[in-house]
């Protein structure tokens, strides 16, 4: 069924939407039989290949901890600037990911995380509002790193919403795959993802947990501090 | 050499990714560093020649591809041949099912003995993240051609899947 299977295959990859024709194969068994290999495929695929060890293949990325309102925080940088901001792993779990997803050794460095460290201190403490340092988004799709670029455009004290940032990507009817792209950011707090929140003004959903995310807005003034 | 600061910057940027490709192609990080310092080199030599509108990424990627496949041949490994699948170097190998294994190994198989064009075009498309146009700029031939390679090679690993489930 070579029309079917380029059609499901399609559909898998996300290149296009399901064909009604495409809907009634796939309530048929042979259909579902071939939507299960298939998606065998896409998951044994990723196991297989989704992480590779390449482990030269990143140099050397620094990264230390700072305590913080929202507990302890995780930042690394490579020499091309802040690649990774965490509060949610421990510090073990953090070297691993930064080995595993940049393919960087990683080294614990405070001297050359000094600048990051020293900026989100001053945020937490609310003596600064934003921040200026050098983004390596290298590892980030094109389209993440737009609609990330577009949520780094907030200021402090302000929130839009998943749609705005879609409007503002040109991509209006994105706003699904905007909340999905931010939900994903790498380096949260510096690029304010917590600052989108959902339409109506409900405060939507944070990686990094929804307290966090309130906690985040309070400390700019953007939400009521009994909120 | 006023013009070797942008290509260094380039291959920077691109160097990680580039060498993540050529694991997935070549099977292994120690035929896959060579290959990747091979196409650097290449890249040096051609880079003048690189006209300044053109995509830089795709055109690394073309390079890495033809060094994938100079290496692959140098090493009489031609696909097609018999490949040992060390599936136990995998990473995560503690949790796997038998049967998990099997899938592994099946898919491994299938995808080493892909004609190169579909493999590159699968893991251009599924793992290094570039668009249709781009595997075509890197590849050589159409955008539909580039999708046709993708799609082509899917089918194959689904077919060593079988119906053994």
């Amino acid at each position: 069924m070579k029309a079917q299977d380029d059609a499901l295959i399609a559909v898998l990859l996300g290149d296009a939407k399901p064909s009604q024709a495409l809907a009634r194969w796939l309530a048929t068994p042979s259909g579902r039989r071939e939507l299960a290999a298939y998606r065998q495929t896409l998951a044994t695929l990723q196991q297989r290949y989704g992480e590779v060890r390449a482990s030269a293949a990143g140099g050397v990325v620094y990264y230390c901890s700072l305590p913080s309102p929202i507990g302890r925080v995780l930042v690394a940088a490579s020499d091309t600037g802040l690649v990774r901001v965490s509060f949610r792993l421990t510090e073990a779990a953090f070297a691993a990911d930064l080995r595993e997803q940049l393919g960087a050794e990683p080294v614990r460095s405070a001297s050359h995380t000094a600048d990051i460290v020293h900026q989100l201190r001053a945020y937490f403490a609310g003596e600064r509002r934003a921040f200026d340092v050098r983004l390596d988004l290298r590892h980030v799709s094109p389209f993440q790193r737009r609609v990330l670029m577009a949520a780094a455009s907030v200021p402090a004290g302000q929130v839009v919403s998943y749609g705005e940032i879609a409007r503002r990507i040109g991509q209006p009817r994105g706003s699904r795959a905007v909340g999905q792209a931010l939900g994903h950011n790498p380096i949260p707090i510096v690029i304010p993802c917590h600052r989108v929140i959902a339409a109506g003004g409900r405060i939507g959903g944070y990686g990094g947990g929804l307290p966090t995310k309130r906690k985040l807005l309070r400390l700019e003034g953007a939400l009521a501090a009994t909120g | 050499m006023g013009s070797s600061r942008p290509l260094a910057d380039l291959v920077e940027r691109h160097r990680p990714e580039l060498l993540r490709y050529l694991v997935r192609l070549l099977g292994n990080e120690h035929d896959a560093q060579d290959a990747c310092q091979d196409a650097l080199l290449r890249a040096h030599r051609a880079f003048a020649r690189l006209a300044p509108e053109s995509n830089a990424r795709a055109w690394l990627y073309r390079i890495a591809t033809n060094s994938a496949r100079n290496h692959a041949r140098r090493r009489g490994r031609r696909q097609g041949r018999t490949v040992d699948v060390d599936v136990d170097g995998l990473p995560a190998a503690g949790g796997r099912s038998a049967e998990q294994d099997e899938q592994l190994r099946a898919v491994t198989q299938a995808v080493q003995t892909l004609p190169p064009r579909q493999r590159a075009a699968l893991m251009l498309r599924q793992f290094q993240g570039l668009a249709y146009g781009e595997i075509a700029l890197s590849l050589g031939g159409s955008e539909a051609g580039a999708r046709a390679n993708v799609y082509q090679a899917l089918k194959k690993l689904r077919a060593a899947l079988g119906d053994s489930r």
